[in-house]
C-alpha cells in the first residue's frame, strides 16, 4: 500500500493506465516541491564551490521548472487534492495540497518564469561576482522557488500562510543579497517590515474566517455572509500590501530595484501575481458580494493603475520604471477583477465572465512581459554597469539582440497588437464597455464610462514610459563611456529572453484560444460547470499575417533599392552634436510631468551662468524635483509618530527588577480584577 | 447576370473603388486644404495633386541616413505605412469598402496606437534633440487625445450595441431598426473625432505643419531626419491618417444626415466623400483664421474634446438601447 493518498475529487476518472498517468504527473509537480527543497539544502552545502554551485543550480533549476511544466501538461483537466500523511503534519495539522484549473495556470506561469530565470542567472550572476554570496543566493532563491510553488497549490490556510511566510523571507532576504550598497539595506528592511504587516494581516483574516466557518480548508469558506465583511477587508489589505496596491505601494519601488534582475523578474513576473491568486482562490472563489469590499478594490486599482503609471513615466532608472509600471499593471488586473465581482453581484454573467478571464490573463501576460523586461534590464546593468537612463543610450548598435527583446516586451506594455498585453487590455475594455452599456443602474454606466476613459489615459501614458524607456535607453547616441563599451549579453541570457518572447508574441497572436482556455477554468465559483467560454472575437491571426506581409512588401518595394548615403545627423549647421544635445529621459517626460505637476509635486529649477549669459552661458544646470506626496506627507510621519511612542515605551524597560516586579504584580491584579467583574 | 455575379462584380468594384481612394483622397485631403489656405491668402496655389507628385517625385530620390541611427529608423517607417494600409482597409472611413475582419473600436484605437508608437521610435533613433522634442510633444498629444477619440467611438459602440465598428457603420440594419434616429449623438461625435483629429494629426490649432523650425513643432520635428523614399513613405501614411480620420467623422455626419433624410447608398457614397473634401475645406480655413494655440493651453483645448465626448458617451448610455 501506498503512504499516501491521491484523493480524487472528481469521480469521473476512471482507474487504470489513464488515472495512474495522472496520478504521476500530480505526483511530479508535488515531487518538484520537495527536490527543490533538496536543491535549496545542496546549495548550502556547496557554497564554498562558486562556479560549480552557480551551473549547477541553474540547470537544476531549469530542470525542475522544465519537469512541472511538462507534468502539468499531462494532467488534464482534473481536480487533485492530497494531505500529507502522518510524519509530515504542521504540529497537529496535515498540510494539505491541491491541484486545479486555477492553480495549474499559476504553476504553468511560474514555471515558465523560472526556467528562463535559471537560463539567464549563469551570465548574469558573473557580473554579481564579489558582491553577492552565492551560496546563500541560491539558497534562498531555490527556498524562494519552492515556497511559491507551495502557496499556489495550497489547499487550506495554514499550508498557505506557512509557504507564504517562506516566501515573504526567503524573497527578503534575496532582495538584501547585494547588500553593501547602504539602499539595499533600507530597501531591504522596508519591503521586510511590508511583507510583516501584510502577513499580519492575512493571519488575523485567517484567524477570523477560521472561527466563522470552522475549518482551515478553502473550500469551506464562504464570504457570502454579513459577518465576513470585516475578514475580507483585512484580507484584502493584506494581499494588497503584498501585491503593492495604492497606497501600499510604496516598498515595491524599493524592493525591485535592490534586488539582482532575476529575482525581481520573479518577483515582478510571478510573486505580485500571487496575491491577485489569493483573492481569487480566498476572495473570489469564496463568493464575496459585499459591496462596500468590491467597490474599495475597484478604487484602489483604478488609482494604482493611474499612480504607477505617472510614476513610472518620470522615474530615471530602469528597473525603479519597471517597477512602478509593476504597480500599474497589478492596478489593472485588480481592477478586473472588482469589476467581475461588481457583475456578478449585478447579475451580468457575461460581464463577470469576461473580466474574471481579463484579470487572469493579464496575470500570465504581465508575468511573462514584466519578467522579460527585467531580465533585459538586468542584462543591460551587467553589461553597462548602470541602469540610470542619463547615463544608458546607444546600445542599439551594441546589444541588438537585447534591444530587440526590451523593445518588443516594451510594446507589449503599451498593449499595442498584434502582442499579448492587448488582447488582456481589450478584454478589461470590452468587459467596462459592456458594462457600460448592460448594466441596470445609470451610475454604474457613467462609472464604467469614467473607467474607459482613465484606461485610455493610462494606456497613453505607459507609451510615453516605454517609449521613454526604449528611445533614451537604447537608441541615439550613448552618455556615457560605461554604455559605450556595452557588449551583446551571453547566448544564456540571450535565449531565455527569447524564449520569453516568443511566449508573449504567441499568446498575442493565438489570444482567441488562450482565452477560450482560461474561461472554461471556472475562475469565478468552485463548481467546474459554471462557466461559459469567452469569446475573443478578434481575428489576430489575420492581422499579424497582413501586417508582416505589409510590411515586407513595401520594405522590398520602396526601400530595397533605394540609394542611401550615410551622414551625419542635421545640426542646424552648428557642427558636431555633442550627445548632452539629445533628449534626456527628465527632459523627455517634462511635457507630461507638467500637466500632473499636482500628484507629482513636480518642480524644475534652471539656472544659467556666464558672462554674455544670453548669448554664450557657460554654466547650465537643470534640476528636476519629484516628491512622493504619500511618502513624504503620510508615511514618515507616521513612521515618525511610531517611533516617537516606541521611544515612550521604551522608558517601561528600566532595566530595573524592582519595576517588572511592580509590572507582574499590578497586571495580575488587574487582570483579577477584570476577571472577577466579567 | 445571375446572383452570384453581381454578387462578385459588385464586390470587384469596391475593392476597385476603394483602392483609388486609398491612393487619391490622401495627397487630395492635403491639396485641398492647401488650395483653400492659398485662395485665402489671394494666392492662386499649387495644383491639387501637388502632394501626389511631390511624394512621386520624392519616391524618386535617395535617402540621407544619420550615421549615429540604427535600423530601427527604417523600419519604424515601414511598419507605420503598412499599419496605415491595413487601418486604411479595416476602419470604415468609407461606406463603400470591400470585406474586412472585425473591426474592433479598441483595436483600431490601439492600431494607430502602434503607429504612433513607431514613429516615436524613429524620431528617437538618430539622436537629435528635434526629434526627440516632437516625439515628446507628440506622446503628450496622444495622452490628451486618445480618451476623447476612444470615447466617441465607445459612445457610437454603446449606442449601436456592439464594439465593432462595421455593425456601427452598418447603413441598412440601422435604418430598418431605427437607431440612427438619434442625429444629436452622431453630430457630437463627428465633430469630437474632427477635433481630436486636428490635435491628432498635429494641426492648427495645436501646431502649424507648414512651417519649418520655431512654430513647428510636433509631426514635422519627428520626421525631420528622413528623407527620399523614406520622406515619401512618411508623408503618405500620414496624409491616410489623416484622411481615415477625416472620414470617421464625416461617415457619422452622413449618419447624422441619413436619420433626417432617408437616402440611397449611392447619395451616402458621394455625400461620404464630399464630406470629406468640405471637412478639408473647412480646416483650411481654420487654419487660415486661427492662430496657433500656445503649447501650455492645449490641454485647455483638448479638454473641451474629451467633454464633447464624454457627453456623447452619457447621452448614448443614457438612451438605454439595447443590443440590436
Amino acid at each position: 500500500m501506498r503512504n499516501y493518498a491521491i484523493a480524487l475529487l472528481d469521480d469521473r476518472i476512471e482507474a487504470g493506465l489513464h488515472g495512474n498517468l495522472l496520478m504521476k504527473s500530480a505526483e511530479i509537480i508535488l515531487g518538484t516541491v520537495v527536490l527543490l527543497t533538496l536543491a535549496a539544502v545542496a546549495a548550502f552545502v556547496l557554497s564554498h564551490q562558486k562556479k560549480l554551485s552557480n551551473r549547477l543550480m541553474s540547470f537544476l533549476l531549469c530542470a525542475l521548472a522544465a519537469s512541472s511544466l511538462a507534468a502539468l501538461l499531462g494532467t488534464g483537466f482534473q481536480q487533485f487534492t492530497y494531505v500529507t500523511p502522518a510524519p509530515f503534519l504542521l504540529g497537529v495539522f496535515p498540510m494539505s495540497f491541491r491541484l486545479d484549473g486555477l492553480s495549474r495556470l499559476f504553476v504553468g506561469l511560474l514555471s515558465l518564469i523560472l526556467f528562463s530565470a535559471g537560463l539567464f542567472s549563469t551570465g548574469y550572476l558573473k557580473h554579481l561576482e564579489g558582491r553577492i554570496s552565492s551560496g546563500l543566493y541560491w539558497t534562498t532563491f531555490l527556498l524562494f522557488s519552492l515556497s511559491m510553488f507551495g502557496v499556489v497549490l495550497s489547499g487550506d490556510a495554514i499550508t498557505f500562510i506557512v509557504m507564504w511566510e517562506i516566501m515573504s523571507l526567503s524573497s527578503a532576504a534575496l532582495v538584501g543579497s547585494d547588500h553593501s550598497h547602504h539602499l539595499v539595506q533600507k530597501s531591504a528592511l522596508i519591503y521586510l517590515s511590508a511583507t510583516r504587516i501584510a502577513s499580519g494581516l492575512l493571519c488575523g483574516g485567517f484567524l477570523w474566517m477560521h472561527s466563522l466557518c470552522g475549518s482551515w480548508s478553502f473550500v469551506d469558506w464562504n464570504f457570502g455572509t454579513a459577518q465576513a465583511i470585516f475578514p475580507a477587508l483585512l484580507i484584502l489589505i493584506g494581499f494588497c500590501i503584498k501585491a503593492g496596491i495604492w497606497p501600499f505601494h510604496i516598498w515595491l519601488p524599493y524592493a525591485y530595484p535592490a534586488a539582482p534582475a532575476t529575482v525581481s523578474a520573479v518577483m515582478s513576473g510571478f510573486m505580485s501575481k500571487i496575491s491577485i491568486y489569493g483573492l481569487i482562490r480566498i476572495l473570489v472563489q469564496g463568493g464575496l458580494y459585499a459591496p462596500e469590499i468590491i467597490n474599495l478594490a475597484f478604487f484602489l486599482g483604478a488609482i494604482s493603475a493611474f499612480w504607477g503609471v505617472l510614476f513610472a513615466l518620470v522615474q530615471n532608472d530602469l528597473k525603479r520604471l519597471l517597477a512602478y509600471s509593476s504597480i500599474e499593471n497589478i492596478g489593472l488586473i485588480l481592477l478586473a477583477l472588482a469589476i467581475a465581482l461588481k457583475a456578478r453581484a449585478a447579475n451580468l454573467p457575461i460581464v463577470a465572465d469576461i473580466a474574471m478571464t481579463a484579470a487572469v490573463f493579464h496575470c500570465l501576460n504581465h508575468g511573462l512581459v514584466k519578467s522579460l523586461l527585467f531580465l533585459c534590464a538586468g542584462a543591460v546593468d551587467s553589461q553597462a554597469h548602470t541602469r540610470d537612463l542619463h547615463k544608458l543610450g546607444g546600445l542599439a548598435k551594441k546589444m541588438p539582440w537585447t534591444m530587440a527583446c526590451f523593445f518588443l516586451g516594451s510594446f507589449s506594455m503599451c498593449s499595442i497588437p498584434p502582442l499579448n498585453g492587448f488582447a488582456s487590455k481589450w478584454l478589461i475594455y470590452q468587459s467596462l464597455f459592456q458594462s457600460a452599456m448592460l448594466n441596470v443602474s445609470y451610475i454604474e454606466r457613467g462609472i464604467a464610462l469614467a473607467t474607459i476613459c482613465l484606461l485610455s489615459a493610462v494606456g497613453a501614458l505607459a507609451i510615453a514610459t516605454f517609449v521613454k524607456a526604449m528611445g533614451v535607453g537604447f537608441l541615439g547616441t550613448s552618455r556615457s563611456t560605461m554604455a559605450e563599451h556595452a557588449q551583446e549579453a551571453s547566448a544564456g541570457m540571450r535565449a531565455s529572453q527569447s524564449l520569453l518572447v516568443v511566449m508573449c508574441a504567441g499568446l498575442g497572436v493565438f489570444a482567441s484560444s488562450a482565452v477560450k482556455f482560461i474561461s472554461q477554468l471556472s475562475l469565478l465559483s468552485r463548481d467546474s460547470a459554471a462557466s461559459t467560454a469567452v469569446d475573443f472575437p478578434l481575428s489576430i491571426p489575420l492581422l499579424t499575417g497582413l501586417l508582416v506581409v505589409t510590411c515586407l512588401i513595401v520594405y522590398l518595394l520602396f526601400l530595397e533599392s533605394s540609394k542611401v548615403r550615410i551622414f551625419k545627423t542635421w545640426d542646424c549647421g552648428f557642427g558636431a552634436l555633442s550627445t548632452k544635445t539629445q533628449a534626456s529621459s527628465d527632459s523627455f517626460a517634462q511635457p507630461l510631468a507638467r500637466i500632473f505637476r499636482p500628484f507629482l509635486r513636480y518642480e524644475t529649477n534652471s539656472t544659467i551662468k556666464g558672462r554674455d549669459r544670453r548669448h554664450f552661458p557657460e554654466e547650465i544646470t537643470v534640476e528636476v524635483k519629484i516628491v512622493s506626496i504619500l511618502e513624504s506627507r503620510i508615511y514618515l510621519p507616521s513612521l515618525a509618530v511610531i517611533s516617537l511612542g516606541a521611544k515612550g515605551l521604551a522608558k517601561l524597560q528600566a532595566g530595573s527588577i524592582h519595576l517588572y516586579l511592580i509590572y507582574v504584580c499590578s497586571t495580575l491584579v488587574i487582570l483579577l480584577l477584570v476577571g472577577t467583574a466579567l | 447576370m445571375n446572383g452570384a455575379e453581381l454578387h462578385l462584380l459588385r464586390s470587384c468594384s469596391h475593392w476597385v473603388l476603394f483602392a483609388l481612394s486609398v491612393v487619391f483622397v490622401p495627397p487630395l485631403c492635403l491639396g485641398i486644404i492647401r488650395k483653400t489656405k492659398a485662395r485665402l491668402q489671394n494666392r492662386i496655389g499649387p495644383p491639387l495633386f501637388q502632394p501626389l507628385f511631390d511624394i512621386l517625385k520624392l519616391c524618386r530620390k535617395g535617402e540621407t541616413l544619420s550615421s549615429t541611427m540604427s535600423g530601427t529608423f527604417r523600419i519604424s517607417t515601414v511598419v507605420v505605412f503598412a499599419t496605415m494600409l491595413v487601418l486604411a482597409w479595416m476602419t470604415p472611413w468609407l461606406c463603400f469598402k470591400p470585406w474586412s475582419p472585425n473591426a474592433d473600436l479598441f483595436l483600431i484605437v490601439y492600431l494607430f496606437a502602434l503607429a504612433r508608437v513607431f514613429t516615436l521610435l524613429g524620431a528617437l533613433d538618430s539622436g537629435s534633440a528635434f526629434g526627440a522634442f516632437g516625439a515628446s510633444r507628440e506622446v503628450t498629444l496622444g495622452l490628451l487625445v486618445e480618451p476623447a477619440l476612444l470615447l466617441g467611438l465607445v459612445a457610437l459602440g454603446i449606442f449601436c450595441g456592439s464594439s465593432d465598428l462595421r455593425l456601427v457603420f452598418a447603413y441598412s440594419p440601422l435604418q430598418s431598426t431605427g437607431v440612427s434616429g438619434a442625429p444629436g449623438i452622431w453630430l457630437l461625435v463627428g465633430v469630437s473625432i474632427l477635433l481630436s483629429s486636428l490635435v491628432e494629426l498635429s494641426r492648427m490649432p495645436v501646431d502649424d505643419p507648414t512651417t519649418h523650425l520655431e512654430l513647428t513643432m510636433v509631426h514635422e520635428a519627428m520626421v525631420l531626419e528622413a528623407s527620399g523614399r523614406n520622406l515619401a513613405l512618411i508623408e503618405f501614411a500620414h496624409a491616410l491618417r489623416m484622411s481615415i480620420l477625416f472620414g470617421l467623422s464625416a461617415q457619422c455626419f452622413v449618419h447624422a444626415a441619413a436619420a433626417v433624410w432617408r437616402m440611397s447608398p449611392l447619395t451616402q457614397g458621394i455625400l461620404n466623400i464630399a464630406g470629406i473634401g468640405l471637412i478639408a475645406i473647412s480646416v483650411g480655413v481654420l487654419e487660415s483664421l486661427s492662430v496657433k494655440l500656445q503649447w501650455r493651453k492645449v490641454p485647455e483645448f483638448v479638454a473641451y474634446v474629451v467633454s464633447m465626448s464624454l457627453l456623447a458617451a452619457l447621452v448614448a448610455a443614457g438612451s438605454g438601447v439595447t443590443k440590436l
